[in-house]
């Protein structure tokens, strides 16, 4: 493991930031995550060790996206492609964050990362250079749509990191998009601040390529009033995590998460969610589902912590699951933990096959197996889709799943 | 079984069928044949392998036949996939439709009916050409279009599945429809809707079996046969006044047939 | 409003625990402390053979290496095992012939607890098996069970008469290996209930095993051995209380269920060991592993608890659904008040094809306590054709207590079916005000609210157990709620 060595020996990137310093100095301590943990245990080693073998890149190949621009009106940012923005029109302005409000915002989170929880956040701001990392301030209304682009190189293992303050009563539409390149590693780790009032309408859409790694990790802050929406999409991998960390920094801010994974060949895709309810009257609505066919293995685990402050709480968590194959596996553990006593909680879980009395009743109108199954794939797949904003109708995700093998 | 001189070959022979599930036998030797023009209706008790035979017909894939043998127009279909049956022209309305939520029922229709149509030779109808075929038979059941664009049979009432199942027959211009108690749960003007649909659709080249508990229905469709069920076996086959007279004296009076043989 | 303050007051008040009381008897105790010495010393005491010495000695040094689990949601005070006393036993002839030998005081203990053991007084439809601290005292309907070959004894007793059932049974459910508690249980065990239900048998009568703790210094680690032969059938209840000490007693039991082709076996438990006082002093740290083979095609084991005593309770009673069309079930009420710690649940794997498992729990978490759900399905390559289905609900009352779910689900199967239901909720206002609104009490509405929540599960319950199980459960909150 290349870089875990580099870490040890303090190799790992040359002219170190402060935040570089900080985060490497944490590290250093225990390189890497304990194995033991609920949240590493199911992890293969050899894949991991296999993200961790590629060597840093902080000069990646220039991005071609893959899809055409939409329209004059989406905003298109790569990161790592230098520019400075600075968009101030009649009602909003998007401007990069000055590197003082950025050092502040970082140095605070890092004081409460945990080795085991932020593992991927520490070693993302140990990597990423300046370049690398885009800070953004918005603010305003009628803001286009964004698309922000995160992408790897072959042979190579690349950290880009993404951090966006939301200003009071903003509300956008931004789509993530993380593209792994042929056996390389890409480590995408985000943090957006929503203030007061904002909405943030978030897409994450991840695919890789034959031998792509992916550690994505999201950090969300929620304050009071403001409304958190995720869609997301990660296939193809053959190995990949998704962390999620939610905090409703008041409560009485609503989040909810459209999650899917799709995992075949002998893949393996984890997604980890934790939302943190820090006051009253929060409200999420989750689901995760996965796909898991051949020899593959999908991994879902959340948890929902509600403590004393947070009264009045309604989470509802679901994570739903296909195993297709008798060769794959799928681990879900879906987790509540509550201590106030005036909320409403549940979640709930489900593991199976396709529907079989689906699929006859489909078959007995003469349409085929295949075809069945495609039909109530694409309704599984319809739900999530459908949430993920900016692109939806361009994408033709859905046809790309489906016919991509 | 069949009294009278048949002309045409039959559509649909069941002979000798012996058929179980999970090692439970179910079926224990149903024979009956199904000629062009005729109405069967089968009748019985809950449980006494009716809807069995139906779901063993159409191939669902959790019954095993044991013993005997399915022949559709002069072919054995055990080996048929239940699209291929289907495909064929073997229709099964279900006693209770399956919600199949996220699939829109109007892309459901097309598919089935573009499934049957490829098989017939007939030439595939794009979206346009089908929404015109679509409204004219949403005529015979009297649905509204609306229905078109829900998930299929989700939401619907118990009414509007089962014309909903009549619908898709409509579509599918089967040779034989086996209609597993499309009666139930309908009220008296629902009934009446359903039946007039089905007596449009069939014809001199059709046959139909409806299973049922009740009369009601038979006295919209008046069947050729009726059978009577019990414990996986016909125990007892007439014309149209057995219907009525299992009607007054009830299933009770048929457990002596059961004892008789 | 008023009403949740209310629940709150009442919540801070306490019943006494009515079996709180001691003994005042004579008894045998070795030294405090734990060694390979007094491991053999134990079975000595015993008279046991070698194979058994040997198992106790094996398990005693996986021990030493082991260490104490951690993951569980609970915190306590280190157990310091060289503080506990490993063997004790009221002080009565080596052998009793009948009942009129035992003790009277204590058998008038056990009228006390409502399980009178004399011939005039004794329960006409349940046998009984009383252990008493370390060992075993009575057990009653010995001759009448004998007559359909059912085999109930106390362990010791069945180490001595039916040796090569002991050896080829005990250990082969939960291995001394398993777990830290069940390594120390299998090194110290002292006594605890055998049950051998022979092929073709349905059990004529329930039978129960109760438990009393009586001495403050002494730990408990019963071993319960329950084997249900081809086509058999028994339904067995166990009962536990404990007196009120201000120190904790340690309980480590182990129980190992064993049913083969079309046996079943039903287990229940209320468990009213001494929880402590409010402040959380005193009460039983209740740390047992409870594991059911089903080793035959359609064998079926059924666990049903009702937990409410303890101050720490740490229990998983399991199913590993091995035979064919295996049936395996969990109905759980749990109950915690005060500052009670209650780390409960069940683990189901399906390794057999065809094989199918049912969770239901219930918990209800009132005062400062801590109940958390942790629960395994597991579905195995070979396990075809599986199904489980899971439902874990947590009632909180007052808004310092804490209800937690971590279910755990696996599957390698994908001709399986797996579903987990959890939901949290509180007593609703609406639904207090509409009892009360109809003249019920207040006190009485909780109670009756809390007993249809957990009605699913008094359902499973033998019929005279469901009785006392809702009266416990109205008890308890009547001295925590009403």
């Amino acid at each position: 493991m290349e870089i875990i060595e580099k870490i040890t020996t303090n190799k790992l990137v040359e002219n170190q930031t402060e935040i570089q310093k900080i985060c490497l100095h944490k590290l250093q301590s225990s390189p890497l995550p304990n194995p033991k943990s609920e949240l590493w245990r199911l992890s293969n080693k050899s894949k991991f060790s296999n993200l961790l073998d590629y060597s840093i890149n902080e000069k990646d190949l220039k991005l071609d996206t893959p899809y055409p621009k939409n329209s004059q009106s989406t905003i298109r940012l790569i990161i790592g492609e230098n520019y400075q923005i600075k968009l101030i029109e009649e009602n909003y302005s998007i401007q990069q964050l000055s590197e003082d409000e950025l050092d502040k915002f970082m140095k605070e989170q890092i004081s409460f990362f945990d080795q085991n929880e932020n593992w991927s956040d520490l070693l993302n701001l140990s990597i990423s250079c300046k370049k690398n990392i885009l800070g953004l301030k918005i603010n305003g209304s009628k803001i286009p749509p964004i698309e922000i682009f995160s992408h790897s190189s072959t042979n190579s293992f690349n950290a880009k990191t993404l951090v966006i303050f939301l200003e009071k009563n903003c509300n956008i539409e931004l789509l993530q998009v993380n593209l792994g390149k042929e056996n390389s590693s890409l480590s995408q780790s985000t943090f957006f601040f929503l203030e007061e009032n904002s909405s943030l309408k978030h897409g994450v859409v991840s695919y890789g390529e034959s031998g792509s790694n992916l550690l994505n990790s999201l950090n969300i802050i929620q304050q009071k009033n403001s409304e958190y929406k995720l869609g997301s999409l990660h296939f193809k991998f053959n190995y990949a995590r998704f962390e999620i960390n939610i905090k409703q920094s008041e409560g009485s801010a609503k989040t909810k998460i459209k999650g899917m994974q799709i995992t075949k060949k002998d893949e393996q895709i984890a997604t980890y969610t934790k939302i943190d309810f820090n006051g009253p009257n929060g409200f999420l609505d989750q689901i995760n589902k996965s796909l898991a066919d051949d020899k593959s293995h999908a991994i879902f685990e959340g948890s929902i912590i509600v403590p004393k402050i947070a009264q009045k709480t309604d989470a509802s968590q679901l994570s739903r699951n296909l195993l297709l194959s008798s060769l794959a596996q799928i681990d879900t553990k879906p987790q509540l933990e509550i201590i106030a006593d005036d909320v409403k909680c549940k979640h709930g879980a489900t593991i199976s096959q396709l529907n079989e009395e689906e699929l006859f009743y489909m078959r007995t109108r003469g349409i085929t197996l295949a075809e069945a199954s495609k039909l109530q794939l694409s309704s599984y797949f319809q739900e999530i889709i459908s949430f993920i904003p900016v692109s939806k109708d361009r994408w033709d995700l859905l046809d790309k799943l489906l016919n991509e093998n | 079984m069949q009294s009278k001189m048949k002309e045409s070959d039959p559509i649909l022979e069941v002979h000798n069928l012996f058929a179980s599930t999970d090692n439970l036998p179910i079926l224990k030797g149903v024979s009956i044949n199904v000629y062009p023009g005729e109405i069967h209706a089968i009748m019985g008790r809950n449980g006494c392998g009716k809807s069995t035979l139906s779901k063993i017909i159409a191939g669902h894939p959790s019954y095993n036949i044991t013993n005997g043998e399915i022949k559709f127009s002069g072919e054995k279909i055990s080996s048929l996939e239940p699209e291929e049956r289907a495909q064929a022209g073997i229709f099964l309305g279900f006693q209770y439709p399956i919600e199949i939520p996220g699939v829109s029922n109007l892309e459901f229709l097309r598919v089935s009916t573009n499934a049957r149509r490829k098989f017939l030779n007939k030439e595939e109808l794009d979206t346009f050409d089908f929404e015109e075929l679509v409204k004219e038979k949403l005529e015979l059941v009297k649905m509204d279009q609306a229905f078109l664009t829900r998930s299929v049979n989700q939401g619907f009432s118990g009414g509007e599945k089962k014309r909903n199942e009549i619908l898709q027959m409509a579509l599918l211009e089967p040779k034989i429809a086996i209609l597993d108690e499309t009666d139930s749960g309908l009220d008296i003007d629902a009934l009446r809707i359903v039946a007039s649909g089905i007596k449009k659709i069939s014809n001199a080249q059709t046959g139909i079996i409806l299973i049922t508990h009740y009369q009601r229905l038979l006295d919209e469709i008046k069947p050729n046969y009726v059978h009577v069920m019990a414990d996986g076996q016909i125990i007892k086959t007439g014309g149209s006044d057995l219907a009525l007279e299992l009607e007054k004296k009830g299933y009770e009076w048929t457990d002596n047939f059961v004892k008789e043989t | 409003m008023a009403n949740e303050n209310l629940v709150k007051d009442v919540v801070r008040e306490k019943e006494p625990y009515k079996y709180g009381f001691v003994t005042d008897i004579e008894t045998e105790k070795i030294a405090k402390g734990l060694n390979e010495d007094i491991v053999k010393l134990i079975s000595k005491k015993k008279g046991e053979p070698n194979f058994l010495l040997n198992f106790r000695l094996k398990a005693f040094k996986k021990w030493q290496k082991m260490k104490e689990p951690n993951w569980a949601e609970i915190g306590y005070q280190k157990i310091d095992y060289q503080d506990i006393i490993y063997y004790s036993a009221p002080k009565q002839k080596e052998k009793l012939s009948s009942l009129d030998e035992v003790d009277p005081k204590l058998l008038e203990t056990f009228d006390k607890l409502g399980i009178p053991l004399t011939e005039q007084k004794k329960l006409t439809n349940v046998a009984v098996d009383a252990v008493f601290d370390s060992v075993s005292i009575a057990t009653t309907f010995r001759e009448e069970l004998a007559e359909h070959g059912v085999i109930f004894c106390s362990i010791s007793e069945a180490v001595k008469n039916h040796p090569d059932l002991i050896e080829k049974y005990l250990g082969t459910v939960v291995p001394a290996s398993d777990n830290y508690f069940a390594a120390l249980n299998s090194a110290v065990f002292s006594d605890g209930s055998f049950v051998y239900i022979p092929k073709g048998v349905t059990c004529p009568m329930d039978l129960s095993s109760y438990f009393r703790i009586n001495s403050g210094d002494s730990g408990q680690f019963e071993r319960t051995l329950i084997i249900a032969e081809e086509s058999s059938s028994v339904s067995y209840l166990e009962g536990c209380t404990a007196p009120m000490f201000d120190t904790n007693t340690l309980h480590a039991a182990v129980v190992e269920l064993i049913a083969l082709d079309d046996a079943s076996i039903k287990y229940s438990t209320v468990q009213n060991w001494y929880a402590g006082n409010e402040k959380g002093v005193g009460g039983i740290f209740n740390f047992v592993t409870k594991r059911g083979k089903c080793l035959g095609k359609r064998s079926k084991i059924s666990w049903s608890q009702v937990e409410t005593g303890s101050a720490i309770t740490w229990k998983y009673p399991s199913c590993l659904l091995l035979g064919e069309e295996s049936v395996g079930e969990f109905y759980s009420v749990a109950l915690t008040n005060n500052l009670q710690q209650a780390d409960t649940g069940t683990k189901m794997i399906h390794i057999g094809p065809k094989t199918k498992s049912t969770i239901v729990s219930k918990g209800i978490s009132a005062g400062n306590s801590i109940n958390s759900y942790r629960g395994l399905v597991k579905m195995g390559t070979k396990a075809a054709g599986s199904r489980n289905y899971s439902q874990c609900d947590s009632m909180l009352i007052g808004d310092q207590a804490s209800a937690n779910t971590f279910p755990y689900i696996k599957s390698q199967q994908p001709n399986s079916e797996i579903e987990h239901e959890a939901s949290t909720c509180r007593i609703s206002e609406d639904q207090l005000f509409y009892l009360q609104s109809r003249g019920i009490e207040f006190e009485e509405a909780i109670s009756m609210m809390v007993s249809g929540f957990c009605r699913d599960v008094f359902n499973q319950l033998p019929m005279e157990f469901a009785a006392e199980a809702d009266k416990l459960l109205s008890l308890k909150l009547e001295g925590s709620v009403g």
